[in-house]
């Protein structure tokens, strides 16, 4: 194009000019379409998944630009004013307290075999920065409640379930020995499975269910702040660092996976299996989207 | 056969006669019916479980089979048709819901 | 068009008048019990459950995920786009957060009928 035909907006167009700008236009509306296939090609292809959370990071900041990242592990509280003055008031005699203990008593009471949990985590109980983690040689992801498990049938014991019951204090005392340690979810590049889970965990996510038709982005994305009756719904960020959490709703302390069922629930969806495949790439997939966020579990929430 | 027992055999076989007619004959006119509920609840499960198969079954159906199957129990066909006929739709949407979405698609609210 | 088709269609459109006429008292107070019907429907959480997401005017602690149902009437001017709108939103737009009422088979289509009279009425 001519320097001369650029003055778009003068009145005194040559008419091999007005040609010339008719090419242009027509050239540029096919780079235009060009450019929005690109774009499609672009979002069908596979995010890494730091691009994921710097969507996730970016959105959240553009919708509550006045809450700083280290007000997410607080979830709704980070962005519901009326609904953090009740919390603040609860946390000044934390329902999950009795849990704690509860679960330090289990942590220091040998099985049978004489063995401790000390035995399975050498680390000692505040180690839940470490998961979720992929396991290579077992080929799939291990959250600490499935690694809680996994040491008491080694160790001959029964295993616990994964919703309610006597996990939740064990687990509630190895969340509160893990205050303070921050969110670091890896995912191995030796093991493509592990890129895979991860990839299967987003899929989940984003994928609508249940006779309502939400995806966990309807409401933790799409909708986030908003409410539903009088709920402020979550942002994802902070989803996983506070768990156990005492609910006022159950009246007690549960699981992440309990609350993925009641999530689904919620919806209509039929809930997978706690500690199943599916919920536990979710695990994975939420988790990540945490990195960099300080664990400050166990939690207590309306 | 012992002829002194004849009587007390003759007197069973009329019971039996009496007692099985009306039941036999009671099959035999809510067969038809009967059977298209058992048909239809069948095809309510096959649905739900298709709809399982890709991760999205609904909670409502399972409990509309399960109404369908008491309300069959207890004669009730026409509402059982009904009951097996909507867990039977349910599980057709659920099953498109589910397959539609093989792909993940990231929603435009999400920008990158 | 022939002078006979006009007399056609004259005749025709007075029988749809007559049948207007005739119909229209019984029509309205139908109309208003449809109408409280389809408030039942909006309000109930178990069906229409609107106020989970919707304000409504006498509706008691609504959520505000979708938009307050006001001004229907100049919102949705066309009642079959209101219905569609409540059967299956993602039609429209596919990352819609609105439940697809009629699709998904939450309402049956005669509560879907009944509640968009009482909705076009807001």
């Amino acid at each position: 194009m001519s320097g001369h035909c650029d003055g778009g907006l003068r009145s005194n167009i040559e008419p091999n000019c007005l040609e010339k700008r008719e090419i242009m236009k027509k050239t540029l509306n096919k780079m235009a379409i060009l450019l929005l296939l690109g774009g499609v090609v672009f979002t069908a292809q596979a995010t890494t998944p730091e691009e994921d959370r710097a969507a996730f990071v970016k959105h959240y900041k553009f919708r509550f630009p006045d809450v700083p990242m280290e007000e997410y592990p607080n979830g709704a509280y980070a962005i519901d004013k009326i609904g953090r003055e009740n919390w603040e008031a609860i946390e000044e005699f934390p329902p999950y307290e009795p849990f704690i203990d509860e679960g330090q008593e289990m942590w220091d009471t040998s099985f049978a075999n004489g063995k401790t949990y000390k035995d399975c985590f050498s680390d000692g109980p505040g180690v839940a920065s470490q998961y979720p983690r992929w396991d290579k040689k077992q080929g799939m992801v291990i959250t600490m409640a499935l690694a809680i498990n996994q040491c008491r049938e080694a160790n001959g014991e029964k295993a616990l379930k994964y919703k309610k019951g006597p996990i939740v204090p064990l687990l509630a005392y190895m969340a509160f020995e893990s205050r303070g340690q921050v969110t670091n979810v890896v995912i191995p590049e030796d093991d493509p499975r592990a890129m895979e889970a991860y990839e299967k965990g987003k899929k989940f996510y984003f994928t609508r269910r249940g006779q309502l038709n939400f995806s966990c982005a309807t409401c933790h994305v799409q909708n986030t702040g908003l409410k539903v009756r009088t709920e402020v719904l979550s942002p994802s960020l902070g989803h996983t660092t506070h768990w156990p959490v005492y609910r006022s709703k159950w009246g007690t302390a549960g699981t992440l996976h309990r609350r993925f069922t009641g999530c689904n629930r919620n919806i209509r969806a039929k809930p997978m299996k706690a500690q199943g495949e599916q919920y536990r790439n979710l695990e994975y997939f939420l988790t990540y989207l945490s990195n960099g966020l300080e664990l400050n579990g166990p939690g207590a929430r309306k | 056969m012992n002829m002194r027992r004849l009587p007390s055999v003759i007197l069973l076989a009329v019971i039996m006669a009496v007692v099985a007619a009306p039941t036999v004959a009671a099959d035999a006119a809510m067969d038809p019916k009967a059977a298209e509920v058992m048909k239809q609840i069948d095809a309510a499960e096959a649905a739900r479980k298709k709809a399982a198969s890709v991760e999205s079954e609904w909670t409502t159906t399972g409990k509309l089979i399960k109404k369908a199957r008491a309300a069959e129990s207890k004669g009730d066909y026409d509402k059982a048709l009904g009951l097996a006929k909507e867990a039977r739709l349910q599980g057709e949407i659920a099953y498109q819901q589910g397959a539609s979405q093989s792909e993940l698609r990231i929603p435009a609210y999400l920008k990158y | 068009m022939t002078i006979s088709r006009i007399r056609l269609a004259q005749a025709a459109s007075g029988l749809v008048l007559l049948g207007t006429c005739l119909v229209a008292p019984a029509g309205a107070s139908e109309g208003s019990s449809v109408v409280e019907e389809g408030k039942g429907i909006a309000f109930s959480r178990s069906k229409g459950n609107c106020l989970a997401c919707h304000m409504i005017e006498g509706g008691e602690s609504p959520g505000n995920l979708g938009p307050p149902l006001i001004a229907m009437k100049a919102r949705y001017p066309d009642k079959a786009k209101l219905r569609a709108q409540i059967w299956d939103a993602t039609t429209v737009n596919p990352d819609s957060a609105m439940v697809p009422f009629g699709l998904h088979r939450v309402l049956t289509e005669e509560e879907i009928d009944k509640l968009v009279e009482y909705v076009w009425t807001l």
